[in-house]
């Protein structure tokens, strides 16, 4: 019985897909985290709300400069249930990149993907768009003078949304363990870095009893 | 003790370790208070374990000794700011550590904000490990109650897998894919490696599913009525939300006790009175107290009240699961909710809401969901014919999901349409964990004897890449 368990396809189903799974998690430590390549964002300034709408709007700031390489870009907008968010980066009226976000993002700002471009790009205007009932999406910001500020359609606001441009960083994950390790040790019951070990000790232990349990009871 | 323990299968003994040293994982992981509602829950604890009394305001005035820690862990820029860490410098930390030394203590703590309003059980069981380390720091008693949390993961997963030992006795091989699975849910271990009644909630939750399913199998004798109707009542006594799972417990102990009546006669009926006395005993205690006090007899309860018509009502409750009906008005315009708000948040939402998977994950995951959810109705299609012997008992596990699925709608019906979904959050979904277990025995059960444990197996790890994904996520969002 345990000589035919052995071969059994579950036990190679397993195999497979736990080294599929360190595979996935080595390839994913090799990855670059995402790092704000450039800002809207004034230092040691708080966001505040600078407008709203509970029926959908079109917001375009012009000013704003594009870094190279940009895969992502981050607009403080606040929802407790956001809509689809659409993004358009806009130069000489040409649009140079954009991208939409998923539906039903919460919190203070939402992350939209965009296309990559080689080459940093100054002066461009930045929209977004979206559609909405009820729920109510508050921008946020800071102020500014009219002329620089938000539009929304024909009016210019005192202020402007903040915005952060992001794209992979040059560091990998792998080379970010020892600082994230650190990171780790502050701000817990007992400070330095047993946590983080302890953390990964339990949670490879867990992932090695249920290992081990499915190769015994799946044959 | 030792011999009922002996009486545990091995595999949900295994369950359990499983789930507790993951949620232990995650309560080291997680910074202290970025896990919804943490410090309101633990100011609930504060004010019990310090004063042997309920927190008496719903406002956030919390504790001195809280809100200066709170201050020094930047919890409040923390929260729904993805872009921004966790403290990350040794100044911080010290001034960290400053604000917990100082002697900013006070007796208890009357504002426990959002928690003020949930019964009292989870709240008097966390006062031990506070007491225990009563001299210790806020973040010391904090680490302490999650520990207690991540036991009742374990609980959890015990049950669960008790539950799908019962409700599908002619798999014994695919038990252990539902109570693997479970055990490894990444957001049963981030709830419960966190101060938060939901951890009680779902190991209560599932203790009663497992109840039920035994005394379906085995008919009700008076010590299943005692177990469903105890257990019930520690169910009330936990959180708000277990309201949602009452009609379903009254119908399956109804059906139980019509087919008891038919072997015993009439002395079924009393073992449902058992029960339903047991189940009852903590409201009617409550109402009393109420009464007594001169306080509305059913506390909050008493004080909800319909934002709309019926119909708008239960138009709003379908569209918060499912698309609207033609012809209906949508509530939820643009947003497909059984996506874009349920199956996004399962597959990946953590903090305070504020901490996603990358937006592919969703589109990734859609993949062996809907293989999983096929292989499920496979397995359901081709034992049609046990199904209705079992229409019953199913229709009771239905009612109990609807029931708390309709309770989150109505809850969250209150504040639309300022906002959209205020509880659309899949954590209140978690008290359906067994069943969810079950789904998933038997979605490996649907891939036939010969490759069903290998699609077990698969699901297994499937679990627990997840889980490890998902810590990995929270790792980068605070410590990146």
């Amino acid at each position: 019985m345990r000589a035919r368990g052995r071969g059994s396809p579950a036990r190679a189903a397993l195999v497979a897909s736990l080294t599929l799974l360190a595979l996935a998690i080595a390839l994913t430590l090799t990855r670059s985290p995402v790092s704000v390549a450039g800002t809207s964002v004034p230092r040691g300034v708080s966001e505040e709300p600078i407008a709203s709408t509970q029926t959908g709007a079109s917001y375009c700031q012009p000013g704003e400069r594009l870094p190279r390489a940009v895969s992502a870009i981050r607009v403080w907008l606040a929802a407790v249930t956001g809509p689809r968010v659409s993004l358009a980066v806009r130069s000489d009226g040409r649009r140079l990149t954009g991208g939409r976000s998923s539906a039903g993002w919460s919190g203070g700002s939402v992350t939209v993907p965009v296309g990559a471009l080689a080459h940093a790009v100054s002066d461009v205007t930045l929209c977004v768009s979206f559609q909405l009932r009820d729920e109510t999406v508050y921008v946020q910001g800071s102020g500014a003078s009219a002329a620089d500020g938000l539009r929304a359609g024909a009016r210019e606001l005192p202020a402007r949304m903040w915005v952060e441009y992001l794209r992979p960083s040059s560091s990998s994950w792998v080379s970010l363990i020892p600082s994230i390790l650190r990171h780790m040790g502050f701000g817990h019951a007992a400070p330095g870095p047993w946590s983080a070990f302890a953390a990964l000790a339990l949670l490879a232990a867990a992932a090695a009893l249920a290992s081990r349990a499915a190769f015994k009871e799946l044959r | 003790m030792s011999a009922a323990l002996a009486r545990i299968p091995r595999m949900a003994l295994t369950c359990a370790a499983i789930a507790c040293l993951n949620a232990i994982s995650w309560s080291l992981v997680t910074p202290p208070f970025e896990v919804p509602d943490e410090p309101d829950h633990f100011a609930y604890v504060k004010q019990l374990a310090e004063t042997g009394r309920p927190p008496s305001s719903s406002s956030e005035d919390l504790s001195k000794e809280e809100s200066a820690a709170l201050y020094a862990l930047d919890s409040e820029r923390l929260r729904l700011r993805p872009q921004i860490h966790a403290i990350q410098t040794q100044g911080e930390q010290e001034a960290l550590e400053r604000a917990l030394a100082s002697d900013a203590h006070e007796t208890g703590s009357p504002a426990a904000g959002v928690a003020t309003s949930q019964p009292p059980l989870y709240y008097a069981l966390e006062a031990i490990p506070y007491s225990l380390a009563s001299g210790a720091s806020v973040l010391d008693r904090v680490a302490l109650m999650r520990l207690f949390s991540a036991l009742l993961a374990g609980f959890t997963a015990l049950f669960a897998y008790l539950f799908v030992r019962e409700a599908l006795p002619a798999a014994p091989w695919a038990w252990s894919v539902g109570g693997l699975s479970i055990a490894l849910a990444p957001l049963l271990a981030f709830m419960s490696g966190a101060v938060n009644p939901d951890a009680l909630l779902f190991a209560v939750s599932a203790a009663l599913f497992y109840c039920l399913a035994r005394a379906f199998r085995r008919g009700l004798g008076t010590r299943d009525a005692i177990a469903i109707g105890a257990v019930t009542a520690i169910g009330f006594m936990s959180k708000l939300n277990f309201i949602g799972l009452a009609p379903g417990v009254l119908l399956g102990l109804v059906v139980l006790t019509v087919r008891q009546a038919r072997a015993i006669g009439h002395s079924a009926w009393r073992r449902l009175a058992l029960a339903g006395g047991l189940a009852l005993s903590p409201i009617v205690l409550y109402a009393l107290v109420n009464a007594l006090s001169d306080h509305p007899v059913l506390g909050l309860v008493s004080q909800a009240s319909p934002g709309g018509s019926l119909l708008a009502e239960l138009n709003y409750v379908w569209q918060l699961y499912l698309p609207a009906l033609p012809g209906a008005v949508s509530d939820f315009p643009g947003l497909f909710t059984a996506r874009e708000i349920w199956f996004h948040q399962y597959v990946g939402l953590y903090g305070w809401l504020d901490t996603p998977l990358p937006g592919w994950v969703d589109n990734l995951a859609l993949v062996p969901a809907t293989l999983i959810a096929a292989l499920c109705l496979r397995s359901l299609y081709r034992g049609r014919a046990a199904l209705r012997s079992r229409a019953l008992e199913l229709a009771t596990y239905a009612i109990m999901a609807f029931g708390l699925m309709a309770l989150i709608g109505l809850a969250s019906y209150q504040h639309f349409p300022a906002t959209d979904a205020e509880f659309g959050q899949v954590r209140y979904l978690l008290p359906l964990l067994a069943p969810l277990g079950a789904a998933l025995a038997l979605a490996a059960r649907g891939a036939g004897r010969r490759w069903g444990p290998a699609v077990g197996a698969a699901i297994v790890v499937l679990f627990i890449a997840h889980d490890i994904f998902s810590q990995l996520q929270v790792i980068a969002r605070y410590y990146g």
